[in-house]
């Protein structure tokens, strides 16, 4: 369970304390209920994940995590440019305290990421859908109740998000995803509730099509 | 994973992986790495040895200009690589923050950690080479050395803590150090005996703590070196505790900032 209460957030410019991102979100995320994040550019979609994810703290209200929860899978950040995909794959497993199975965790995600050598090539040298299948992998390496992902399950190919959802299918009775994505299909095929985040507020929803459609009438009207 | 792990548990693991990776990118990153961290040094040592004996001289503060020069040299590296390497920690390591167990100060203590190690190796072969060339490269006092050594060190690790802040919050404020930082070489008495600038102007120069650095690692090579009579190895240390409490205080304070820039 995730309990979000009254979470303000604003980031520093270099004028100042920015406008709010977040102006008092609250929602509680039951265990086992995977949920989309949907809301236009810039909404606080992202934000809202990192700090779910712990790598950032609200300015006001707090968050409180009954479980344990993966680190935000994103384009940004994540994975080390200069080092192979196997070398950073290690550096996950030591600091989640894994150093006496690396082996298998290794093998779990070169035959999970399906990226061929690369795997023992730099990861800069990856296109982005291989940086995807390398994050997606890595974090399914390891026993997590929650899994966040931030637009990184869109960018594999039709097959590598068949292969994703189905283990996803099968962790369902003991894990789920909170994921950003504005692929409607990617959605569906992973998420049933739905955040709509719209105004630095949060709007939750029991089924992902409500939000779908709260948040396009928004956009067409 | 069997229960929650301690944060020390979590904090030990963080820096045996960064220490593993950064190691194996300090080395093994470009093509013979390793060889131009070890290279560096030998460079600077050996062209003063030649620039010093052809003007014939054998001896400085009544030692052995080859080890007045290593033992000089190697300690001032340990300062300034510990504290280059520790400032870039934070900048270089950013997209490993997209995991909530790895904290910037990590990525700088353990940058620190390394390049001291890395240095003292670079000191031994050193030091070989040169008893290799018939030098009296043992030292008297093995302590001594040592302790000057690491005061270095904490030093560069102390520097660097500030640094990796500073630099990353205001870039010009790190800019301005940096060109500050620039003629130390000169003015620590790496390559000019302290004892040969006349007062007031060396009181000036001891304010620096490299200074009473090298000059104490010297002494610990042989106990007849002339070393400045004002010479305090405590100045070192405090001035070391001092910036390491600052740069942990200022990583305390500003770590989300920093995560988040």
């Amino acid at each position: 369970m995730i309990i979000v209460d009254d979470v303000h957030k604003r980031y520093q410019t270099d004028h100042g304390p920015g406008k709010w991102v977040l102006k008092g979100v609250t929602f509680t995320i039951p265990p086992r209920v995977s949920v989309g994040l949907i809301g236009s550019n810039g909404a606080g979609k992202s934000t809202l994940l990192r700090l779910v994810g712990g790598v950032d703290e609200p300015n006001k209200g707090r968050i409180e995590r009954h479980c344990r929860v993966s680190w935000p899978m994103s384009f940004g950040g994540g994975l080390q440019g200069s080092q192979t995909g196997r070398q950073n794959a290690k550096f996950v497993c030591r600091i989640h305290g894994h150093e006496d199975d690396i082996p298998d965790r290794l093998a779990y995600i070169q035959a999970f990421a399906e990226i061929g050598d690369a795997f023992d090539q730099p990861v800069r040298t990856y296109s982005s859908g291989m940086k995807a299948r390398l994050k997606f992998a890595l974090s399914l390496a390891f026993d997590f109740d929650v899994y966040i992902s931030d637009e990184v399950t869109g960018a594999g190919d039709v097959a590598f998000r068949k292969k994703a959802a189905a283990a996803f299918k099968n962790l369902a009775d003991h894990a789920s995803i909170i994921m950003v994505s504005h692929a409607e299909g990617t959605l569906r095929q992973f998420c049933s509730a739905g955040i709509w985040m719209h105004e630095g507020k949060a709007h939750w929803f029991d089924d992902i099509e409500d939000a779908l459609k709260a948040y396009k009438e928004t956009v067409l009207a | 994973m069997a229960g929650i792990r301690t944060p020390l548990a979590v904090t030990f693991s963080v820096w045996k992986a960064l220490t593993l990776r950064e190691a194996l990118s300090r080395l093994f990153a470009g093509r013979a790495s390793w060889f131009w961290l070890l290279f560096e040094p030998v460079f600077h040592v050996s062209y003063l040895i030649f620039i010093y004996t052809v003007i014939r001289m054998r001896t400085v503060g009544g030692i052995d200009v080859v080890i007045w020069l290593i033992a000089g040299m190697l300690g001032f590296f340990m300062f300034r690589r510990t504290a280059t390497q520790a400032s870039n920690g934070v900048g270089a390591n950013r997209a490993l923050f997209a995991y909530r167990q790895v904290k910037p100060v990590d990525t700088v203590l353990v940058r620190g950690l390394l390049e001291g190690v890395l240095t003292a190796a670079v000191a031994c072969i050193l030091l070989c080479a040169a008893a290799l060339f018939g030098h009296d490269a043992l030292p008297d006092a093995p302590l001594s050395v040592f302790e000057a050594f690491f005061g270095l060190w904490l030093l560069g690790l102390g520097f660097g803590l500030v640094m990796s802040v500073v630099t990353e919050l205001l870039p010009e404020v790190g800019r301005i150090i940096s060109l500050v930082m620039k003629p130390l070489y000169v003015i620590s008495g790496v390559i000019v005996p302290l004892m040969s600038i006349p007062q007031p102007y060396r009181a000036w120069l001891l304010l620096n703590p490299i200074a009473h650095g090298l000059e104490a690692a010297r002494l610990g090579f042989s106990p007849y070196y002339h070393a400045v009579p004002e010479l305090d190895i405590g100045y070192l240390y405090f001035c070391a505790l001092v910036l390491i409490v600052l740069g942990l205080a200022l990583h305390r304070r500003f770590a989300i900032r920093l995560v988040t820039q």
